[in-house]
């Protein structure tokens, strides 16, 4: 998955059952804390990324993560919209998801700060707007 | 951090420098705008050409020229008001012998026949001021030529109008300005063992641009810093910004001429740590008396003030310790959030917000002109040739 020769996810892995579990330290800029991820995988399916340390809920005091797919017990990611088919799984891993960790992180600091958060993006349900982009993105109504 | 100060490890260069970048943006904020500098400065050559066109052969001499703040680009915006601080002498060339309460009225009785000048005219102790809504004011000092004085200094009024006082403004922008010229001696030359660094494979942070003068960002990070911290004590007991001035220029002299620095932000530190290294004081008659002269004129002490109440002395310690402290506590802070409130507490919210927003948008804008990318060791960078780029993506999320 080219994780192991990119040294901006530079970790360790383990690969059992056709499923990879890779861990790496990272931060989204010099001044940032340093995080540690957790991208699980198995063949066919999508990355699944976890942020293990430190407890973002912790961080946040109280308020709901933006941008996660779930906040408890570990809170997993939501780096990119499912249908625009920004990730595919021809894609590399390291050139895709791990940047967009990156980024997350960069604005879950500010967001912890500012209460905003300005890495755009869509909470899908939540919100009509949300819907009516699905809609313009997908006019045949596909998926 | 002197010769024999251990190399930084890279993370740490990188996180100083980053600092470096968002202080320097910090004082952007702060500061007048090129736009509005260039408005002060017709603005000031107009009120200029005004006074030297009045009939009254003295101020026919008058000429004027900047001094402070806005002479030496260390403007700083004052807290809760809109407008800047921009000083002005109007140094009238025969006006030798004259009292200075006669010069100060003909030049405000001069002001008064504008129409103009007039509705913006305030008359404050030792100058006239010219109020320009929300943008600065300027306050014009009456000189004359000192003739007692080799180095070219003048006269100006003191409080009471009185006297005649030494000051030598001109000579102490001529100063300042060859010592914010050092250039300090830095180990890291560009791309010593650290872009060419295989080892430790990280890269200088890319987005930093360091700082315009080092110099010029201390002393409005310093003045800030103070008008900040006085505030909710006492703002009558503040140093005076000729103090901060004089003390760090020495300051980073002093540092530059004996240390070599692997950062700029080693080295803003250590001006701001020597900056009481050059006061003067003496116990006489069992009073302690503080001096710090204008080195460009003869007579003139910056510190007089500290003589006559000697909590303004002990303020400026204070000031100097809790100033010292700030800037560690930034230096300290992890993550963007504790960075963004530790600039807060040392410098207030609007130029803090401006600085962390001016870091978020280069960021997002690069973001969106697909220039960013992620390097090893840096994180998130722009336009930087071995980062993995950061393709298009749309955050997501549960409901």
């Amino acid at each position: 998955m080219n994780l192991r020769s990119n040294p901006i996810c530079a970790g360790t892995g383990l690969l059992r059952a056709g499923r990879l579990v890779w861990r790496y330290t990272t931060s989204p800029m010099p001044l940032s804390r340093a995080y540690q991820l957790r991208i699980e995988y198995r063949q066919d399916g999508v990355p699944h990324v976890f942020v293990d340390d430190p407890d973002l809920t912790r961080l946040a005091e109280g308020r709901r993560l933006p941008h996660v797919y779930q906040q408890r017990p570990t809170p997993r990611l939501c780096l990119y919209l499912p249908r625009a088919r920004e990730w595919s799984s021809w894609m590399r891993i390291d050139q895709t998801i791990v940047p967009w960790a990156a980024l997350w992180l960069f604005y879950f600091e500010e967001w912890l700060d500012s209460d905003a958060w300005k890495g755009g993006g869509e909470h899908p349900l939540s919100k009509p707007a949300a819907c009516t982009l699905c809609l313009r993105r997908w006019p045949l109504g596909g998926n | 951090m002197g010769f024999d100060a251990p190399l930084s490890p890279p993370h740490l260069i990188a996180q100083k420098a980053q600092l470096v970048a968002v202080l320097e943006r910090l004082c952007e904020a702060l500061e007048l705008t090129p736009t509005q500098f260039e408005l002060a400065k017709q603005r000031h050559e107009a009120v200029g050409e005004w006074l030297a066109a009045s009939p009254d052969p003295r101020l026919r001499t008058l000429s004027i020229y900047l001094q402070g703040s806005t002479a030496l680009g260390t403007t700083v915006k004052p807290l809760g008001r809109n407008e800047h601080d921009v000083d002005l002498v109007g140094h009238i060339a025969d006006g030798g012998g004259v009292p200075p309460a006669i010069l100060k009225k003909l030049i405000g009785d001069r002001l008064r026949q504008n129409g103009h000048y007039r509705s913006l005219l305030e008359e404050m102790p030792r100058c006239w001021r010219l109020n320009y809504a929300s943008e600065f004011h300027q306050d014009i000092t009456p000189s004359v030529p000192n003739p007692l004085c080799s180095n070219g200094g003048e006269l100006v009024p003191d409080k009471t109008l009185r006297e005649w006082m030494p000051s030598n403004p001109k000579g102490y922008r001529r100063l300042f300005e060859q010592r914010a010229a050092l250039q300090p001696r830095m180990r890291l030359a560009k791309g010593i063992g650290f872009r060419g660094d295989a080892a430790t494979d990280i890269e200088p942070y890319p987005a930093a641009g360091g700082f315009k003068s080092t110099l010029r960002r201390a002393v409005q990070i310093g003045k800030r810093h103070r008008d900040v911290y006085f505030d909710t004590i006492d703002p009558g007991l503040a140093p005076i910004s000729v103090i901060l001035t004089t003390l760090l220029a020495r300051s980073y002299e002093y540092c530059v001429t004996h240390f070599v620095y692997d950062n700029e932000l080693d080295l803003l530190y250590d001006i701001v740590r020597h900056m009481p290294d050059s006061i003067e004081s003496q116990v006489i008659q069992g009073r302690r008396l503080w001096f710090i002269w204008n080195e460009t004129t003869n007579g003139e002490n910056f510190a007089e003030k500290w003589n006559n109440d000697p909590r303004r002395a002990e303020a400026f310690f204070g000031w100097h310790q809790r100033a010292l402290r700030d800037l560690e506590v930034l230096a300290a802070a992890e993550g963007l959030d504790q960075l963004s409130k530790g600039l807060r507490g040392a410098f207030g919210q609007a130029p803090a917000n401006k600085a962390m927003d001016a870091l978020i948008n280069e960021m997002s804008d690069a973001r969106r002109n697909g220039r960013l990318g992620v390097s090893p060791g840096v994180g998130l960078s722009i336009g930087s040739p071995r980062a993995t780029g950061v393709r298009s993506n749309t955050f997501f999320g549960a409901p």
